[in-house]
């Protein structure tokens, strides 16, 4: 999941709650949002939760990265 | 004393080395203040003493070069003293005034013994170097550029540039990844020295290692503590503060002490007065994030049945109201309706009862107005049928009465009555004859008399005269 992804969820859940704070959803989309949210807040706390990143994988792009660096 | 050999003068390496020494010794007797760099510092621990090599440069070239001598008792000294005003121990590469005589051993060649150095000089370089460093930053325009970058919503991929064995990387990493609330942190550590002059290339090294990889963090943290408040003034390296100026990622700095910051502090994106307090820094970022999310959590718990029941009570209460305001509306209907139709039914009546008078009088009228008519048109039909029949008598007598004197008038003017009078008709060839002129004598005339016809033959004609 990329960094754009959990931001774009986060603002849309923002959203939803605002909405649904103010009464401004009607009940015919009430279930819909409700189902987007949870979605929504499962990727939110996914992400404050796990980490998909591997030392070991870093690591090996850095080495095959190195040659490249005379002009530094 | 130099001995002859094949009538040269030979000296001993020795002799000639004692030479020197007593040239020197008697040529530089008292000590003086030389200004110049500490170049490498040589501290050997063993033995306490150290032997900086100091070099002098102009536009970055050496221009003279020096091997220099600090007694143990000297450098314990010295360096106290330098720690206490300057913040930072006696190090690599930092300019000093020091306090020196020349000293020549036979077996260790040249070098300055240094008996003091002058820590107020060293300080006003370092509080130069230190401006001049935020000076041509500013210039270029860098100072503020890392604060500028946008920051991850959850900086959660840290890479750490720290002494693995540092108590400030130690405290960072315990508050980050054993925080109560379940956060997940990703931070790689990326060795380097964090302290005196070789923090310099080995924190720009890692730099450009993190800069390789960058796509897989979202900050940096530079981490140091434990140290004091020393050996901070390489963070006012002018490399190293671009370095962090112009980073691709953010550059967090927590290196632990309290004096006034330093220029890589400064241009930082954000700098922590401790690694715990940084630490802190990137939980509240968690924080931030997470609360929004339990409170849509408890809003879909909470909230949404309230708003569903909220619903379904309003939907009762304006059925209800539907209900009620219908029943009332209708029978307001009703009741109008039967006030339309009753009013409707008698308009209706007497509207009929008046039309029907209206008719009837009509009816009355024509009839009347036929029979009169009828009347005078009988009237006049007899009259005229009078007229007619006496006129009609009238013209027939008259016309009879015609007859009767046009048949006398034809009996008067039959031949015949003329005939029986006495008089006859003579004819000649069939035709009446009327004049002399058609006749010529020996012609056959015909005589026609009341009883019967004469043919005779004319003898003679006589005109009259």
């Amino acid at each position: 999941m990329s960094e754009i992804n959990y931001t774009k969820a986060f603002d849309e859940l923002q959203e939803i709650v605002h909405e649904i704070e103010n009464g401004e959803i009607s009940v015919d989309s009430l279930s819909k949002k409700v189902k987007r949210a949870a979605e929504l807040i499962k990727i939110c706390k996914t992400k404050l939760t796990s980490t998909e990143e591997d030392v070991n994988k870093i690591l090996k792009e850095l080495s095959s990265a190195d040659e490249p660096e005379a002009e530094v | 004393m130099p001995e002859i050999v094949d009538n040269k003068q030979v000296f001993t390496l020795y002799e000639v080395a004692s030479s020197i020494r007593k040239t020197l010794a008697e040529r530089y007797t008292s000590a003086f203040w030389i200004k110049t760099e500490i170049n490498k510092l040589n501290i050997y621990a063993k033995s306490g003493h150290c032997f900086p090599e100091l070099v002098d440069k102009k536009e970055g070239k050496i221009q003279a070069e020096m091997r220099a001598t600090i007694w143990k008792t000297d450098f314990d000294r010295i360096n106290q003293n330098f720690k206490k005003v300057v913040n930072e121990p006696l190090k690599d590469g930092i300019k000093v005034l020091l306090l020196a005589t020349i000293s020549y051993e036979p077996k260790y060649g040249l070098s300055l013994v240094i008996r003091d150095i002058d820590p107020g000089y060293s300080l006003g370089e370092l509080e130069k170097e230190k401006k001049e460093t935020i000076d041509k930053l500013q210039r270029e325009g860098l100072f503020g550029k890392n604060q500028l970058l946008p920051l991850a919503l959850l900086p959660k991929r840290i890479a750490i540039i720290s002494v693995d064995t540092s108590k400030g990387y130690s405290d960072f990493i315990k508050v980050i990844d054993q925080n109560i609330f379940g956060y997940r942190f990703f931070h790689m550590l990326f060795p380097a020295v964090l302290q005196g002059e070789a923090s310099i290339a080995s924190i720009t090294r890692q730099l450009r290692n993190i800069k390789k990889i960058k796509k897989h963090f979202d900050a940096v943290a530079i981490i140091r503590g434990g140290g004091g408040d020393v050996g901070l003034s390489s963070f006012n390296n002018y490399q190293l503060a671009k370095a962090i100026c112009s980073f691709p990622l953010p550059v967090f700095t927590g290196i632990g002490h309290s004096t006034n910051l330093t220029v890589s502090e400064m241009v930082a994106y954000q700098n922590a007065i401790t690694p715990t307090e940084l630490a802190d820094f990137f939980l509240q970022k968690f924080h931030d994030f997470s609360v929004p999310v339990q409170h849509a959590e408890e809003v879909l718990i909470k909230r949404v049945p309230l708003f569903l029941i909220n619903c379904k009570t309003d939907f009762k209460n304006i059925t209800h109201q539907f209900k009620t305001t219908t029943k009332n509306h209708l029978a307001g209907h009703k009741k109008e309706i039967h006030y339309l139709s009753t009013g409707l039914l008698q308009e209706t009546r007497f509207r009929i009862n008046n039309e029907r008078e209206v008719l009837s009088n009509i009816k009355q009228n024509v009839l009347k107005s036929t029979k009169d008519l009828m009347k005078i048109e009988n009237l006049e039909l007899t009259r005229s049928q009078n007229t007619i029949q006496k006129e009609s008598l009238r013209f027939f007598v008259q016309q009879l009465d015609q007859l009767k004197n046009t048949e006398k008038i034809i009996q008067l003017v039959d031949p015949m009555n003329v005939v029986k009078r006495g008089y006859t008709i003579t004819s000649v060839n069939g035709k009446n004859l009327r004049s002399i002129k058609q006749i010529k004598e020996g012609d056959v005339l015909n005589t026609l008399t009341s009883d019967g016809n004469i043919n005779s033959k004319i003898i003679n004609i006589e005109k009259n005269p």
